[in-house]
């Protein structure tokens, strides 16, 4: 039972961490980033890198955001920026970034399957179950993003300015906010979460140039869900994320992978808006 | 007349001179194409069938769908299953392809049930599609030795045509399929198409049912995806997990953006050679080819929103100038038949509102509402800004909009209703910014009025468009029966007003909501418009609720007047009444309610 709540909260965590940069860029931008999983991929290949160079494996994540931050501003400027009014061409266009960075990956590192260091190897008693250290700090990493992206949405400047694009776009450039710049240092946040949210989880899977794709759907399917806030996500990774270590462990693992999906698509049709008037 | 009859014969015949090129091309190709491309372009050849349907979806009506492998995958799997574990034969194919169309479009009607009712935003039907291939591929893994899990199905039994006789089968289904759907997207309905694309909730308030349309398209064009992907397993004589995945579904994205989405032919030629070219050279260079198709990719969604074909087709425009089969004109003919007014009765009121409440959050924009329409009775609403007039309007003619209280049409309770169910119970409404269609032509905007009563038709073009006598009164009198094959973009903003008026005439209501009719008019106009909604009134006996701002228009035209204001009646009577009372002069005025009592 015990193994059981644990399973429930890291993966709530897991999923927390993987769609938060998903959620960011929806929120702002009104944009679906299909390009997400490619990012993920890319944050597993620095954490790759990363462990090959024997740096210290916990760098692994603030490198990978760094790379996402930067590589996120430029794909903004060249493919984003054009597709603003057409929020539906610009899933196309960020689906396509999403093979061109997917086989230029492939291009560099083949199709094999690698794999990352763990920074925090073997297991650690907690209510009376040996669990996985690292999960468990992956758990306390995310608990730690929900609070440091509240405050950065809710006492900073760029917060402010990023809720007043959020709520009013039209308005907020009336006050004089460079809506532009809002759009695009989101866009660069997303993927540093996505990145480092990539190299975050890596030590607990492998490695290899389609891993983002299941992160990708189920991620998706939550943020559509949570609506644009991060409490929401973190309701929504956790009903959904348990529903789906239940029906792992109870029914089978294949059942357990498209929970989330099924179940996120249910609820939106009963309820277009999700958990987020919660 | 004869203009238009022959316009609809030279699209049938620029239909069958393509289809018999096309069937053609498909006759003599096996002869000049060696084994190897041969047995690439019979699998290309379905696959395109299905860019093809993913066009009519996209291109044609605007959903987004990233699952149509789904249905390629349901009618491959029920050839493999069916040749595998329980026989072969003429009986069991018939059979099996049978099964995968039934399945798919059984399938197809539960997405569409999902995906789209009223008031679903076009993103979420796009998730919808995503999810669909992950589900049934976890389907698939999950089957064991039965769906052959990850590896598929293969070695299965199947029949050993000549090549040729297998390409002249894919071929002749592509040629018969896309002719059909030619015809589709120039037919009546094929404006529907277009209209719902551009605008689905003004389709919405005209009756037209456009969810229901939606998840139409949806099952045949699933129907024909599972035709293929049946015809490619049969051929290939392989199933795999990857048919129904949703990669390949966005691969036949990739092919239609890549074509031109709405062009039909584009994404078949971009298919026909995009997946020659990948299965010649990822042989020799696999992953260079995929990184290459993603630039292209990306740079034509950016750059080139409508594709390849509009350029290819300008060339070769220029190269040889055709004429173009267009769309053929129009006449509007007097509705003998129209039941407009008719159902009128002067014992039972048409409109009845009880209580009716409308709430955001804690914010209350309307409270216990109470009034009723009464047939040949013109009801003015008048108001403050902000007193609620608009979300009345709302609330009477969209069954979700409420949050309390009870609406009856004609005796029936609207219940929760969407738009289209509303309008079927005899509601119109107009709106209060000119909400039209501004690519498609006056014609067409009246053929999309008249669908609810007369249909459209599905693959040909009716000439007359059969109009209630109100409704070519204002016509005549605005001029626009003149201007039938002008796009409603280019009409002045009287023009727009008038028919926006005669559409919503043309879908035979009895009860009539405009919401300020004559806003931003010129006085003569005024008068026309004033004019026919008298007549309305008096011939038609229709219940008309009208908001409006100009007090003497109101006075000319009103029997009765009800003022709103902050979300309740403050005062309802005759226009006399209503304008000599000190409470509705001090609302106005801007002075307190509590004060003028």
């Amino acid at each position: 039972m015990a193994i059981l709540v644990l399973d429930i909260l890291t993966t709530a965590a897991i999923l927390f961490a993987v769609s938060a940069g998903l959620l960011i860029i929806l929120g702002v931008m009104k944009l679906i980033n299909f390009a997400h999983g490619a990012f993920l991929t890319v944050g597993g290949y620095m954490a790759y890198l990363n462990g090959a160079a024997g740096l210290s494996p916990w760098l692994s994540i603030p490198l990978a955001a760094g790379v996402g931050f930067l590589g996120g501003l430029v794909i903004e400027r060249v493919i984003v920026r054009p597709l603003y009014d057409r929020p539906l061409d610009a899933i196309l266009a960020t689906w396509g970034l999403g093979i061109v960075i997917g086989q230029l990956i492939t291009l560099g590192f083949g199709r094999g399957v690698q794999f990352a260091p763990n920074p925090i190897s073997g297991t650690t008693e907690l209510f009376g179950v040996d669990y996985s250290a690292y999960r468990l700090a992956v758990a306390v990493i995310a608990v730690l993003l929900v609070v440091a992206l509240s405050a950065l949405l809710k006492l900073t400047r760029f917060g402010l300015n990023a809720r007043a694009v959020i709520m009013n776009e039209r308005l907020a450039r009336g006050l004089g906010i460079d809506s532009t710049r809002v759009r695009a240092l989101t866009f660069g946040l997303g993927a540093a979460l996505a990145c480092a949210a990539g190299a975050l989880i890596t030590p607990l899977i492998s490695v290899d140039p389609n891993m983002g794709l299941p992160w990708l759907v189920n991620s998706f399917m939550l943020v559509m869900v949570a609506g644009v806030s991060f409490p929401s996500l973190l309701v929504a990774s956790l009903i959904l994320g348990g529903a789906q270590v239940v029906v792992s462990t109870y029914a089978n693992p294949i059942l357990g992978g498209m929970t989330i999906v099924v179940a996120a698509a249910l609820v939106l049709r009963i309820s277009p808006k999700g958990f987020s008037r919660a | 007349m004869h203009d238009i009859s022959a316009a609809i014969t030279t699209r049938f015949r620029v239909a069958a001179t393509g289809c018999i090129i096309g069937l053609l091309v498909v006759a003599v190709a096996p002869w000049l194409l060696d084994t190897y491309l041969t047995n690439i372009l019979i699998r290309t050849l379905f696959l395109a069938t299905v860019v093809m349907t993913v066009d009519i979806l996209w291109g044609s009506v605007g959903i987004l769908t990233f699952g149509q492998s789904a249905f390629f995958g349901i009618g491959a799997y029920a050839c493999g299953l069916i040749f595998t574990h329980y026989g072969f034969g003429p009986g069991w194919a018939l059979a099996g392809l049978a099964l995968g169309i039934g399945v798919g479009a059984v399938v197809a009607a539960a997405t569409g049930w999902l995906a789209f009712f009223h008031g679903s935003l076009p993103l979420y039907a796009s998730i919808i599609t995503l999810a669909l291939p992950i589900v049934l591929t976890q389907v698939i893994f999950s089957g064991g030795n039965f769906t052959g899990s990850s590896s598929g199905l293969s070695g299965f039994p199947t029949y050993y045509w000549d090549l040729r006789i297998w390409f002249w089968t894919a071929g002749t289904f592509l040629v018969l399929t896309t002719t059909a759907a030619w015809l589709l997207v120039r037919s009546d309905f094929g404006r529907v198409m277009v209209a719902i694309r551009e605008n689905e909730e003004r389709c919405a308030y005209l009756g037209i049912p456009v969810s229901r349309i939606k998840i139409m398209l949806m099952i045949a064009s699933a129907v024909i995806a599972s035709a293929a992907g049946f015809g490619y397993a049969a051929f290939s004589n392989v199933v795999a997990p990857e048919l129904a995945s949703f990669q390949l579904g966005t691969e036949f994205l990739i092919w239609t953006a890549l074509g031109g989405r709405g062009t039909l032919l584009g994404p078949i030629f971009a298919a026909l050679g995009i997946d020659t070219m990948s299965s010649w050279l990822s042989g020799t260079m696999p992953f260079l080819w995929k990184l290459l198709i993603g630039v292209v990719f990306v740079a034509v969604i950016v750059l080139l929103p409508r594709g390849f074909a509009p350029l290819v087709g300008g060339l070769f425009r220029r190269i040889l100038p055709v004429r173009t089969a267009g769309a053929p004109a129009r006449v509007l003919v007097p509705d003998t038949r129209s039941r407009l007014g008719q159902g009128a009765d002067d014992q039972k009121p048409p409109l009845r509102i009880e209580h009716l409440s409308r709430r955001y959050g804690s914010l209350s924009v309307l409270t216990d509402v109470t009034m009723t329409g009464r047939a040949s009775h013109l009801l003015g609403i008048i108001g403050p800004n902000g007193a609620g007039k608009t979300t009345l309007m709302r609330c009477i003619s969209d069954g979700s909009e409420r949050s309390g209280g009870k609406v009856e049409i004609n005796g029936a309770e609207i219940g929760r209703g969407a738009p289209q169910d509303i309008v079927a119970l005899g509601v119109g409404r107009s709106f209060q910014n000119t909400n039209l269609f501004d690519t498609l032509t006056v014609a067409d905007c009246l053929l999309l009025a008249r669908y609810r009563i007369d249909g459209a038709r599905l693959f040909r073009s009716s000439v007359g468009i059969a109009l209630p006598e109100p409704a070519l009164d204002i016509l005549r009198a605005t001029g626009l029966d003149q201007r039938l094959a002008d796009e409603t973009g280019n009409l002045s903003h009287g023009m727009k007003r008038g028919l926006e008026l005669a559409m919503v005439l043309a879908t035979e209501p009895s009860v009539l909501l405009l919401d300020e009719p004559t806003a931003g008019l010129t006085r003569p106009e005024r008068m026309v418009i004033g004019k026919v909604l008298g007549r309305l009134t008096r011939d038609y006996g229709l219940c008309i609720v009208l908001i409006e701002h100009d007090l003497d228009f109101v006075r000319e035209i009103s029997d009765r007047v009800v003022v709103l204001h902050q979300g309740s009646i403050l005062m309802e009577g005759t226009v006399d009444e209503v304008v000599s009372s000190e409470l509705v002069r001090s609302v106005y005025a801007g002075h307190h309610v509590e004060a003028a009592q």
